[in-house]
């Protein structure tokens, strides 16, 4: 029996609960529910005309929303941009659009059509980012609903069932019937009435049944809730095989599978209708005319006064004098502009790392996946591309653009490889999905974010402890970054912020910034 | 026969045409693009940028950048496993020879300025060691052409230890094609541990612009 869970541990981890659920009772007392659902509105002084310049460094979010928002207040704003496009990470990949890695430039060859685009960067918008919702609402930037978790879409280990793929529904009710039966077995044990009254037990019981569709004898027979094998319209339905515990264990995909509506993919999720730089359009409505273009800055100089910004564009310098200025170029880059910024801010900059996300995606010669009764979603395999997301945009239409990899953390990986190496990779990785994926798709392109023209980067990685978080040391780098030099100068952006890789995180950065200098312009006048 | 040959030639031309028109249009629409993207990496005026660990280009000799970025070019340079920042730049001197003849240029353009003292080390003891180097790399690191020795005065003092390191450890300069690193690799005997490192690039920072 060795390599099951005792039952005498299972009754120590049951009887650890009694002291969460002592936890719990505290929360609820304290009403911790969020009090508010509207964003946060920024109350900044309207200067009238063009009584303070403005130098924004980077076209990215955080920057368009640091424009737009003291552009509303009279303020002369100026963003530079060293790359073609604003954006920045919100980069939605369509037909002829240059994707400039730098030694491996690449332009997108699908068709031309509003539903063939691919969110190479951000691709989710969960419904509890208010502030990046209410600007989308404020710009009339059209959305619809993402599908992140499909039950219909597939999951796939080497390990698992000799590599067959299976249906996610398959797996995760199997998974949570055989959870439920170790739980209610330990439930039903005299042990372990202690912690709970009989009326609490007998509703957790209760909620275990239904939480693995338990038979009458607290014992997992497999469930209808993973579909039918057969039938279920005009005639019964026939049960679908369970898939055995033992077989389950073998993959470790569980992680993903069994939390994919937690955390920042709880909420429901949205999308912009069209891509996600339909956000970025949104701002450049309002904003676009002050926008310059492939102008890379130079310099940085502080003063007590302002600052000063030497710019290049297309071989020619340039200066820029500002009161202010709202820098959104990633940290590990302005190490090598020439600055004057102090030494602990220096320090701090340095100290950021570079993020490694890595996608890639194809343009899909037909929708396969809609034949498998599969519309939007992730199906999940244990390979180095790790996922493969269906588009929920264009259903039913002839063609769509799958992500044919996504690899957040260990994006190094692809990135190294070749563009022939990494499209062969994922090839092979999704035919263990599909078993022709190979012939439906075509067109690949790659985003390796460590090696993207003026960002080199995707988002910024703070905390270099991976499992006890942020040093004491971390978060005072975190907050010297944060504050202004001399107040005249702001770092923005999801790097100056304690979660980044969101937009709302830069939007929130930007806010905050908007709201010091706000503060200061205030105290000037008074 | 001859009015055969006449259309199947007017086809032909036809197809050429239309082929060429529709190359001229695509590329009309593309976004342009030029190589000179070194900035973004090496810094403002190619200062070098610590925080990517991409050295110093200002003031590096034309034949030594053109020579280092065939090298890369050609997997000579930036292929071993356990040389990260060689990797790194390798794929990125996916350059034709127009544009690194380009890049030459236009980095010898920009000012020599000396990177700032980033390493703490004994240059009085460096210095005993340096001696080695000044056989091909000159008294004030000056760098000689006739020797295939870059100057390294005024370089980022991190990168040149990182450089160092990589040729101990055999990471750089064992490459068959890499001539001029091998001839490096032989000579860095003295420099077994990170002290003696230190110390040698602690003198080297010392020394004046040339």
């Amino acid at each position: 029996m060795a390599g099951f869970v005792s039952r005498r541990e299972f009754l120590n981890l049951l009887a650890a609960t009694g002291g969460t659920a002592a936890a719990l009772k505290v929360g609820t007392a304290l009403n911790l529910l969020p009090a508010s659902a509207t964003a946060a509105s920024l109350d900044l002084l309207n200067l009238g005309n063009n009584q303070r310049k403005i130098a924004i460094l980077g076209g990215g979010i955080s920057g368009l929303t640091a424009a737009y928002e003291l552009s509303k207040q009279g303020y002369d704003c100026t963003i530079l941009e060293a790359s073609h496009r604003c954006g920045g990470r919100i980069f939605t990949v369509r037909h002829g659009d240059l994707i400039d890695e730098i030694g491996n430039r690449q332009y997108c060859e699908w068709d031309d059509e509003p539903h063939m685009y691919f969110n190479a960067g951000a691709a989710r918008i969960p419904s509890t980012h208010r502030n990046l919702l209410a600007y989308c609402k404020e710009l009339d930037v059209d959305l619809e609903v993402f599908i992140n978790e499909n039950k219909t879409a597939l999951v796939q280990d080497d390990k698992m069932l000799g590599g067959k793929p299976i249906r996610n529904i398959d797996y995760t009710t199997s998974m949570r019937g055989f959870m439920a039966e170790l739980m209610a077995k330990g439930m039903s044990s005299a042990e372990m009435d202690a912690p709970f009254s009989e009326s609490e037990a007998e509703t957790l019981l209760g909620m275990i049944r239904s939480f693995g569709d338990l038979s009458e004898d607290d014992v997992f027979k497999g469930s209808f809730r993973s579909g039918y094998a057969a039938g279920g319209f005009l005639e019964h339905g026939v049960q679908n095989d369970m898939v055995a515990f033992r077989d389950l264990l073998q993959t470790r995909l569980g992680r993903q599978l069994m939390g994919a509506n937690e955390g920042d993919t709880g909420p429901i999720l949205m999308q912009p209708t069209g891509g996600m730089d339909k956000i970025i359009h949104g701002f450049l409505n309002h904003v676009g005319g002050k926008v310059k273009y492939r102008a890379m800055v130079t310099s940085v100089q502080v003063s007590d006064n302002g600052v000063n910004v030497s710019y290049d564009q297309d071989g020619v310098g340039h200066t820029l004098e500002a009161d202010y200025c709202f820098n959104c170029i990633p940290t590990h880059l302005m190490v090598g502009i020439d600055h004057n910024f102090p030494d602990d801010y220096v320090k701090a900059m340095k100290y950021v790392r570079r993020g490694e996300a890595y996608k890639a995606a194809f343009q899909a010669k037909h929708r396969f996946w809609e034949d498998m009764d599969i519309y939007g979603g992730i199906s999940w395999s244990n390979t180095r591309s790790r996922q493969l997301w269906y588009p929920v945009n264009g259903i039913h239409k002839a063609k769509g653009v799958v992500l044919g990899a996504y690899d957040y953390g260990g994006g190094m990986y692809h990135t190294m490889m070749t563009q022939e190496e990494r499209i062969e990779s994922h090839l092979a990785d999704h035919e263990k999905l599909h078993p022709n994926f190979r012939d439906l798709v075509e067109k690949p392109i790659t985003i390796a974010w460590h090696r993207m023209n003026h960002m080199l980067g995707c988002s910024a990685r703070w905390s270099r402890n991976r499992f006890e978080g942020w040093t004491h040391e971390e978060e005072q780098l975190y907050h010297t970054l944060q504050a202004p030099v001399n107040n005249r100068h702001y770092f923005i952006g999801d790097q100056i912020s304690m979660h980044s890789a969101w937009q709302e995180s830069a939007i929130l950065s930007a806010q905050w910034a908007l709201n010091s200098m706000d503060a200061h312009v205030r105290a000037e006048i008074a | 026969m001859n009015r055969r040959v006449m259309q199947y030639t007017l086809i032909l031309l036809t197809t050429l045409a239309e082929v060429l028109l529709q190359n001229s249009a695509i590329s009309a629409e593309r976004e342009p693009f030029n190589d000179r993207y070194c900035t973004t990496c090496h810094g403002t005026e190619g200062k070098g940028n610590e925080g990517i660990q991409a050295p110093r280009l200002a003031g590096m000799e034309g034949w030594y950048l053109r020579r280092q970025l065939e090298n890369f070019r050609a997997g000579i340079r930036g292929t071993h496993p356990m040389d990260r920042e060689g990797i790194a730049m390798q794929p990125m001197a996916n350059l034709s020879d127009d544009s690194i003849a380009d890049i030459v240029e236009w980095i010898g353009g920009w000012p020599y300025v000396p990177a700032e003292v980033t390493i703490t080390g004994d240059a009085a003891a460096g210095r005993s060691l340096y001696g080695v180097c000044a056989t091909c790399h000159g008294d004030q690191a000056q760098g000689n052409v006739a020797m295939g020795a870059p100057a390294l005065a005024g370089q980022n003092d991190w990168y040149l230890v990182t450089q160092l390191k990589n040729f101990v450890a055999g990471y750089r300069g064992k490459h068959a094609d890499d001539v001029y690193g091998q001839q490096m690799a032989a000579m860095v005997g003295g420099l077994g541990n990170e002290t003696a490192i230190l110390n040698v690039v602690s003198y080297i920072n010392t020394l004046e612009e040339r």
